[in-house]
């Protein structure tokens, strides 16, 4: 039996569908958000369990198919170097992020105009900085003002500690002469909002049971609840329906018990990122359709951008106490973000430095990496390794390529019966050569630092946490998806918030890009609704 | 007759040679601080891991098998019999002949060990979760920056 129709639609409740629904609350609208996951319980973080290191192995693993969790989906990422790294739950991907909040530089949204490749963005850094700093104030977001890679910005919040860690890698950098800075971080350092503020617990990606994190279950939705907004939780949408006029109507979707279920809309918004957007995009086929909703480009799903990643640990003589602090935001650096043509390769990368490892992930990188073997040599190899490590990660800016791709799988469905994405993924020579300049130039750094050796894995499979491109804004409906404020060129009614809508992927975690996308759309919507789909 | 929860999963001599091994894997430390694996009850840990891991059994249980073969032609007690030598050699032969057995053994041992109470005690930290406590940091030393402020803008407007 169809449900009550409502005003707005929203299909996910992580970064960008949480910031969509608080900021059209105010609209008065009825807005419905289906979202597929459940509510999470803080209390059952590993960070509250003994056995919290070996959890990241099972329940709070990266990859939705070691997790096995019904609410989750699978991906066919077999052919992919990457592989996809998401979470279903109110927040989303923000349960399990490490909350590196960097906003793209005002260059990002022009590569055509600077560096002659990809496209630029239908608009600029100065269009969103406004909701960027909304969003910095919703999310709680701290760190320091003055950073010489952006233009003025304030942060609501002082920066997180860097630890003994952070310092040592401080004085690194500052021997080289590179830049380094404080993480902009989603993390309230500070009591902010009703949350409780960090306590240097660690394992951020795995959920924080403090509150501080800035996942939007504890951020955007409790305003959004509060403002009238409905969730309707363990409510996965199988496709998009659509009137005789080719204007979306409507979702089905599967409620908690695996009964199907209608659900009329005025107007619905696509919030599930970049492989969930695609996927139900491809999956909602009809006559009018027949390759997919707003698909007439045949662009829906194509140029898919990860950020290739590296990971480079270094070893050090000295205690680092490591293993306190939030593990994905310590320093940053955008030395080498901008184009250097000297290089050898477009556009650049950033620096994010981690955390050092806990005694389990010390004894288990120590086996991976041969340098902590069983029997006698184990204790002298391990006493080595503990708490002496610090580990960095340098994010690539991706480029798009049509043949970086979601389609679904032909075989593989969810627990619902859903076809599942397939990920067909492969590294570009410009990415390859970044990957190894940026390797070369983090074990400098970590040897200026004082690190004693070092160790690097380019490309990090399982790092594939930003998911973008899939469904491209841009003002053509020959070469996008969507247009400059989200509204697909083919279905009027129909907006998508997401990661998807990236033209490129610059070199910073997309997270805080997204919702400032999200925040303008809505803001869009709202200015427009007299006439919203003329 | 379904399987009792409670059962072990291991006989006797499965266990006893099981808690040898891991003492080779993880010996104790020569200043005593850390004990063995094995001596520190960490079979009790794989047989824990193995009820909740059902798939990994019939590794293990052909792994020990194994072990047992090859011990067996050496000294008819097995292998908490042996020398340590002969231990050592065993272990090798393992790794080659029961080449995902032994990797695995040596994963959930590290993992076992390294979140025991008295492990992570000998190692200088407190044996609790990171939550509720957190962990007290130093503070933020900005002057480091300096030199950083100092530098034009890096971005390209």
């Amino acid at each position: 039996m169809p449900e009550e129709p409502v005003d707005v639609l929203i299909v996910g409740a992580g970064a960008s569908g949480a910031a969509m629904a608080w900021s059209l609350a105010d609209t008065r609208m009825k807005i419905l958000c289906l979202e597929q996951g459940d509510w999470m319980d803080p209390a059952s973080y590993p960070s509250a369990s003994e056995d919290w290191e070996l959890r990241r192995f099972g329940d709070f693993g990266l990859s939705p198919n070691h997790r096995g969790r019904r609410e989750d989906y699978p991906v066919n990422d077999s052919e992919s170097p990457i592989a996809v790294s998401n979470f279903n739950a109110v927040g989303g991907s923000t349960i399990l992020y490490a909350a590196h909040f960097p906003r793209f530089h005002p260059a990002d949204f022009k590569v055509k105009t600077l560096d002659g490749v990809a496209d630029d963005w239908p608009l600029d850094y100065e269009r969103l900085e406004p909701y960027y700093a909304q969003n910095d104030r919703m999310m709680g977001v701290s760190g320091l003002a003055g950073d010489p890679a952006y233009p003025p910005k304030q942060m609501p919040l002082p920066p997180v500690p860097l630890g003994k860690l952070g310092h040592t890698l401080a004085r690194g950098f500052n021997k080289l002469g590179w830049h380094w800075w404080p993480s902009d971080s989603a993390i309230a350092t500070q009591t902010y909002e009703g949350r409780a503020p960090c306590i240097n617990l660690g394992p951020c990606i795995m959920g924080c049971a403090q509150g501080a994190k800035a996942s939007t279950d504890v951020t955007y939705w409790p305003a959004a609840l509060r403002a009238g907004v409905e969730l309707r939780t363990r409510s996965r949408v199988r496709e998009i329906t659509v009137d005789e006029n080719g204007m979306a109507d409507g979702v089905i979707y599967y409620d908690a018990n695996g009964e199907e279920r209608k659900q009329k809309a005025e107007v619905v918004v696509l919030a599930c990122n970049g492989i969930g957007t695609p996927r139900l995009l491809l999956n909602s086929r009809s006559k009018l359709f027949p390759d997919g909703l707003a698909n007439r480009s045949g662009l829906v799903g194509k140029n898919l951008m990860f950020h290739p990643y590296a990971m480079v640990t270094g070893v050090f003589d000295e205690p680092l106490e490591g293993y306190k602090g939030p593990t994905g935001c310590c320093i940053m650096s955008h030395e080498f973000y901008e184009t250097d043509p000297t290089r050898g390769f477009v556009r650049g990368y950033s620096f994010e430095i981690l955390r050092g490892m806990a005694p389990v992930a010390t004894a288990l990188w120590g086996m991976s990496s041969g340098r902590v073997p069983w029997g006698a040599e184990h204790h002298r190899a391990y006493a080595d390794l503990f708490d002496r490590t610090a580990g960095m990660v340098v994010i690539c800016e991706d480029l798009p390529e049509s043949h970086n791709r979601v389609t679904l799988d032909p075989d593989l469905v969810d627990s619902d019966g859903i076809p599942a994405p397939k990920v067909s993924y492969r590294l570009s020579e410009n990415s390859t050569k970044m990957l190894e300049h940026c390797v070369a130039r983090a074990e400098e750094v970590l040897e200026a630092s004082g690190a004693k050796s070092t160790a690097a894995e380019a490309p990090l499979r399982p790092a594939g946490w930003h998911l973008m491109g899939t469904a491209r804004m841009g003002g053509d409906s020959r070469t996008s998806v969507v247009n400059e404020w989200g509204r697909s060129h083919d279905v009027p009614n129909l907006f998508i918030i997401d990661g998807s809508i990236f033209v490129t992927a610059a070199a910073v975690n997309p997270t805080c890009t997204i919702q400032a996308l999200a925040l303008y759309i809505a803001d869009t919507i709202k200015k427009n609704l007299a006439n919203l789909f003329d | 007759m379904s399987e009792d929860a409670s059962d072990p999963c291991f006989s006797d001599d499965e266990e006893r040679a099981l808690s040898a091994v891991l003492d080779e894997i993880i010996p104790p430390s020569s200043d005593g601080r850390l004990p063995g694996a094995g001596e520190l009850g960490l079979a009790h840990y794989i047989e824990q891991t193995q009820r909740r891991n059902p798939d990994l059994t019939p590794m293990i249980k052909q792994g020990l098998a194994a072990i047992d073969d090859l011990a067996c032609s050496r000294s008819p007690q097995g292998f908490s019999a042996l020398s340590k030598q002969d231990r050592l050699e065993v272990l090798n032969d393992l790794r080659s002949t029961q080449p995902g057995f032994f990797p695995s053994l040596i994963f959930h041992t590290y993992v076992g060990y390294y979140q025991n109470t008295r492990v992570v005690e000998a190692l200088g930290l407190e044996p609790r979760p990171p939550f509720p406590k957190g962990y007290e940091m130093e503070a933020n030393d900005l002057t480091l920056l300096d030199g950083v402020r100092q530098r034009p803008k890096l971005y390209r407007a």
